[in-house]
C-alpha cells in the first residue's frame, strides 16, 4: 500500500492525504460518559518534555498530546495531515514543500507558522543543545545536519526554510522514500522560541509551558503523576471527547494490575505471563497486539569472540535448535511471534520472505541442527560447544535463557554458562564485544523495515554482533533510494538466515488492559503511536 | 549549649566532604555512564552531550566544579536521566512526600507504641501485656513488604476504603497506608522497648522513695518514671526517623508515591551520578542533624547529661 502510494506521488511530485479521519471517530448514537477523564500508568518518570530532547516511549505519548507535528498518524499509523495540509516532492525527489494549515495556534494564541518548525530542527541539530535524538535528524536525511552535529557547520545552515508562514521547504541529502513519514516523530515538532528563551530549562513546567496539541500540560508532580488537559485553541477542538489525561507513574507492575482492578486507572501493562489468566477473568479488557519490537540472541563475531561461533554451521544448528513455539506459548504465553527472520511481519510494506527454516517441522530443524553440529566437529560425537550467554537481570530473559539453553543442551550437547548482569553493565560489557552470545532486542523507531535491518549493516554502531557482509551493505544502501524494496529486503533477510549473526527468537507482543468504556484505541498501530483525542469514553 | 551545636557543627563538615569524595569515586567506578543505553549515541552525539554536561573533563576538574557549586551557589547540578530538571528540584520536589508520610509514621509509632508499652509494664503479664507481644511477634513476621501489598488487597481491592497508591498533593486517605505499612514494624520495637525500660525505672529505689512519700501513682507516673523511661525510645528513634522520612526505597516504589526513596534507586540504575551524589549529601546532613537533636534532647530530659555538655 505504501509503496504504491509513495510511488505515485513520486510521479505526479505531489501528494495529497486524504482527509479521511482527524480525532475521535465517535459513531452516530453513542452515547458519551458524563465523566471523560482518561488515566493510564506509566512505568517511569519522563526522561523530558522537550520534544528535540526527549528519548522515551512514554515521554514521546506526552508529547504528541501536547504538541502536534507536520502529520500525525491514523488508527493504522498511516500519515494524516497534523499542522501541515499536504506536502509537494521535486523532480530529483530531494525538496519537499510542505503547506501548513493557517488556523493552528499555539496554547497562547500565537499561530502555528513554518518558522517554528525551522526553529525547532535546528534546534535539534546544534550541539549546544545537545539532544540524545539529534541522530533521527541525520536518519532523515536532511541536508546539513550530520555537519552540523559534528561542530563542522552552523546550525543555521540546515535545509530547511519558511517560505513564508505557511510554507516550509525541507531539502534532503539524498532522496529518502519514506520521509514524509517521517516528520510525524517528536523530535521535529514544533517549538515555541519566545517561551524557550524567556524560561529555560524550566519552559516545560505547568504555567511556563506553550505548545500546540490538543492538550495542554496542567500538571506535573514528578514520579507521580503528569494531567494534560484540553486546549481550547488547537484548531481541531470541537473534535475532542476525551477532557483530561492523567498519567500516573506506578513502577511496580503487580501494583499497577491491583490499581487497574480497583478501578483506578483505564490502562496498564499486564505483567509478564500473566496474559492468559487475565484473558479469561477480563476477556473484553485483556488485549494482545503486535508491536514492532524482535528479540534475539547476537553471536559475538568479533575477534573477541569464541573461536566455535566463526563457522556458520554452527550458528545456524544453535538457531535451528531452539523451538520457539515452546517459547512462546509456554514461557511468554502473551501472543507473541516465533520469528525466524529479523523485521516483524507486521512492518509496514513488508512481506515474509521465504526462509527455509521456518517452514520445517521442529523435528526436521532439531535433525538439521545435530547434523550441522557433527559437520562443524561438535556436539554428541565431538567437542563439546561451550560458551556463555548474557542477559540483562530480568525474570522473563532468565527464563528464556534457562529454556533456550536446556534445549542447546539436550540437543546439541551444549555447555552454556548463564551470565545475568544489571542493565548498564550489559549494556557496557555487550558494546564492547565482551560476550560469547547475549540477548539483543530492538523496537522499530520508523515503520519500515530498514529501521530493523539498518542494525545489521557493517557501519551500524547498534551492531553488536559485529556482523559484516557486503552484500548487505550494498543492498541496504540500494534499499535506501529504492521504490520497490521487497525483492531487496527478501534477499537480505534469505543472506541473514543463511550467516545466521543473530539468532531470530520472537516478535513482540503489546500486552495490556484497556477499560471497555475506553473507545478509538489504535490497536492496528504497530508502533504503538496513540492521541489521546482520538479517544471517546462511553457510558456504561 | 549554643557553643556544644556549633562546634559539632563545625566538626561534621570534613566528614561530608569526604563521603562527598568517595561518592563521586565509586559512582564512577560502576560500568557504564548516565548515556550508556540500548542505542548507542554516535561518537559526535555522544560528544556533544558530554560536554553539554561537563563530563568530557578530568575527574579532578568535574569533582572541583560539582563542589564548587555546592558551597557557592547550593546548585547540586543537573539531573542526567530528568533533563529538563536539576538535582535541586528532584529533591524539592520528592523530600517533602517522604517527610510528610515518613512524619505521620513517625508519629503513629509514638503516639501507639509508648502507650501500648506503658500498659503492658504496667499489667505486667496480663491479657494486655500478651495481646502487646502478640503484636510485636506479628508485626516481626510481616515486615513491611508482606504488610503493604496485604493492606492494599484488604483496604483497596476488598473494601475500596483507601487508594492503592499514589500521592496526589498528599491527601490523607494516600498518606495512611505508606505511613502505617513503614511503621508497623518499629512500633512494635518501640512499645518493647518503653515497656522494658519502664518495667526497670519501676524497680528503681527512687520510685520505691516516691510512693514510699505516698505520692499517688498518676504523678509517681507521669512526673517521675516517665522521663527516664523516654531515654532508650529516643536513641531508637533518631535513626529510624532519619530512615522514615528520607523514604524507604520499598514504600516509595511500592505506593508510587513521588518520594526520594524511588528517585535514589532510579538514579542508581541510571547513573545518574548527580542525583546520587546529591541524595547522599541530603542523608548525610539529616542523620548529623538528628544525632545533634538527639543530644540536645538527651541533655534536655537528663540533667546528668546537660552537665556534661560543655
Amino acid at each position: 500500500m505504501k509503496t504504491t502510494r509513495l510511488t505515485l506521488a513520486a510521479l505526479i511530485g505531489s501528494t495529497m492525504l486524504t482527509t479521511a479521519v482527524f480525532a475521535a471517530d465517535v459513531p452516530e448514537g453513542t452515547t458519551l460518559a458524563d465523566d471523560q477523564t482518561y488515566t493510564y500508568r506509566v512505568l517511569d518518570e519522563y526522561d523530558s518534555l522537550d520534544p528535540q530532547l526527549l528519548e522515551g516511549v512514554d515521554s514521546s505519548t506526552v508529547a504528541r498530546d501536547l504538541f502536534e507535528g507536520l502529520y500525525n498518524l491514523d488508527a493504522k499509523g498511516d500519515i494524516v495531515p497534523g499542522v501541515a495540509l499536504s506536502h509537494e516532492v521535486s523532480d530529483d525527489n530531494l525538496t519537499y514543500t510542505f503547506t501548513l494549515r493557517d488556523d493552528a495556534k499555539w496554547s497562547d494564541g500565537k499561530p502555528v507558522t513554518a518558522g517554528d518548525f525551522v526553529y525547532a530542527w535546528k534546534r535539534a541539530v546544534a550541539p549546544e543543545t545537545a539532544s540524545p535524538y539529534a541522530w533521527y535528524m541525520e536518519l532523515m536525511s536532511i541536508d546539513g545536519a550530520a555537519d552540523i552535529i559534528a561542530g563542522e557547520a552552523d546550525p543555521d545552515t540546515l535545509a530547511v526554510k519558511a517560505l513564508d508562514d505557511t510554507t516550509l521547504e525541507v531539502t534532503l541529502s539524498k532522496p529518502l522514500p519514506y520521509f514524509a513519514d517521517m516528520v510525524a516523530h517528536t523530535t521535529v515538532f514544533p517549538a515555541p522560541k519566545w517561551a524557550i528563551e524567556e524560561h529555560g530549562q524550566d519552559w516545560t513546567r505547568p504555567g511556563n509551558m506553550v505548545s500546540n496539541g490538543a492538550y495542554v500540560l496542567t500538571e506535573h508532580v514528578q514520579k507521580e503523576r503528569l494531567v494534560r488537559e484540553r486546549s481550547d485553541t488547537y484548531w481541531d477542538n470541537d473534535n475532542t471527547v476525551i477532557e483530561k489525561v492523567v498519567a500516573l507513574v506506578i513502577g511496580d507492575e503487580n501494583q499497577a494490575l491491583t490499581r487497574y482492578k480497583a478501578g483506578e486507572l483505564d490502562k496498564t501493562d499486564i505483567p509478564a505471563g500473566q496474559y492468559p489468566n487475565l484473558k479469561e477473568e477480563l476477556p473484553d479488557e485483556a488485549y494482545a497486539v503486535p508491536r514492532l519490537c524482535n528479540y534475539y540472541f547476537s553471536f559475538n563475531l568479533s575477534d573477541q569472540g569464541p573461536e566455535a561461533f566463526k563457522d556458520e554451521r554452527v550458528r545456524k544448528a544453535l538457531a535451528l535448535a531452539i523451538d520457539r513455539d515452546v517459547i512462546v506459548d509456554a514461557v511468554l504465553k502473551g501472543g507473541q511471534f516465533p520469528a525466524y527472520n529479523f523485521t516483524p511481519a507486521a512492518t509496514n510494506g513488508f512481506e515474509m520472505p521465504d526462509i527455509d527454516y521456518a517452514d520445517m517441522t521442529q523435528a526436521e530443524r532439531d535433525q538439521m541442527a545435530m547434523d550441522l553440529m557433527n559437520e562443524a566437529g561438535y556436539g554428541k560425537g565431538g567437542e563439546p560447544l561451550e560458551f556463555s550467554y548474557l542477559y540483562n537481570t530480568s525474570e522473563s530473559h532468565k527464563q528464556i535463557a534457562i529454556v533456550a539453553t536446556q534445549m542447546w543442551k539436550q540437543k546439541l550437547g551444549a555447555q552454556v554458562t548463564l551470565d545475568n548482569q544489571e542493565w548498564k553493565v550489559f549494556l557496557e560489557n555487550r558494546g564492547n564485544q565482551n560476550y560469547d552470545m547475549a540477548r539483543g532486542a530492538w523496537c522499530g523507531d520508523y515503520n519500515e523495515a530498514s529501521t530493523f535491518l539498518d542494525l545489521l549493516a557493517s557501519s551500524s554502531g547498534y551492531n553488536d554482533a559485529k556482523y559484516s557482509n557486503d552484500r548487505v551493505d550494498e543492498l541496504l544502501t540500494e534499499a535506501k533510494s529504492s521504490h520497490d524494496t521487497t525483492p531487496l529486503y527478501t534477499e537480505i533477510e534469505q543472506i541473514l538466515a543463511e550467516d545466521m549473526p543473530v539468532i531470530p527468537v520472537y516478535h513482540y507482543s503489546v500486552n495490556m488492559l484497556l477499560k471497555d468504556d475506553l473507545k478509538g484505541w489504535p490497536m492496528e498501530n504497530v508502533m504503538q503511536k496513540m492521541y489521546s483525542k482520538d479517544f471517546y469514553k462511553v457510558a456504561e | 549549649m549554643l557553643q556544644y551545636t556549633f562546634r559539632r557543627t563545625i566538626a561534621v563538615l570534613p566528614t561530608i566532604l569526604c563521603l562527598i569524595v568517595i561518592c563521586f569515586f565509586l559512582m564512577r567506578l560502576a560500568p557504564g555512564g548516565p548515556f550508556t543505553s540500548e542505542r548507542p549515541l554516535p561518537p559526535a552525539i555522544m560528544a556533544n552531550v558530554l560536554e553539554r554536561y561537563g563530563l568530557d573533563q578530568p575527574l579532578y576538574v568535574q569533582l572541583f566544579t560539582y563542589l564548587k557549586n555546592i558551597f557557592f551557589n547550593f546548585d547540586f547540578g543537573p539531573s542526567f536521566a530528568q533533563r529538563d530538571r536539576d538535582v535541586n528540584d528532584i529533591i524539592a520536589a520528592g523530600f517533602p512526600v517522604t517527610l510528610t508520610y515518613g512524619f505521620w509514621s513517625a508519629v503513629f509509632v509514638l503516639v501507639l507504641g509508648i502507650p501500648l508499652g506503658v500498659i503492658a509494664a504496667l499489667r505486667q503479664n496480663s491479657f494486655w501485656d500478651y495481646v502487646m507481644t502478640g503484636f510485636a511477634i506479628f508485626s516481626q513476621i510481616f515486615p513491611n513488604f508482606v504488610l503493604a501489598p496485604l493492606m492494599v488487597l484488604t483496604f483497596t481491592l476488598a473494601l475500596g476504603l483507601l487508594p492503592g497508591g499514589g500521592w496526589n498533593g498528599g491527601q490523607w486517605e494516600y498518606v495512611v497506608m505508606p505511613a502505617v505499612a513503614l511503621g508497623t514494624s518499629y512500633l512494635a520495637n518501640v512499645a518493647r522497648i518503653t515497656r522494658s525500660s519502664l518495667l526497670e525505672v519501676l524497680g528503681s529505689p527512687y520510685i520505691r522513695t516516691a510512693r514510699a512519700k505516698g505520692l499517688p501513682e498518676r504523678t509517681i507516673m507521669i512526673r517521675h518514671a516517665l522521663k527516664p523511661t523516654l531515654l532508650p525510645v529516643i536513641s531508637y528513634m533518631s535513626p529510624v526517623f532519619v530512615y522514615m522520612i528520607t523514604g524507604s526505597v520499598f514504600i516509595d516504589v511500592f505506593f508510587s508515591t513521588g518520594g526520594i526513596g524511588q528517585s535514589f534507586i532510579d538514579a542508581a540504575y541510571t547513573r545518574d551520578y548527580s542525583v546520587i551524589l546529591g541524595l547522599a549529601i541530603l542523608y548525610s546532613v539529616l542523620t548529623f542533624v538528628l544525632n545533634l537533636a538527639v543530644d540536645l534532647a538527651y541533655a534536655a530530659i537528663d540533667p546528668k547529661v546537660r552537665s556534661g555538655l560543655k
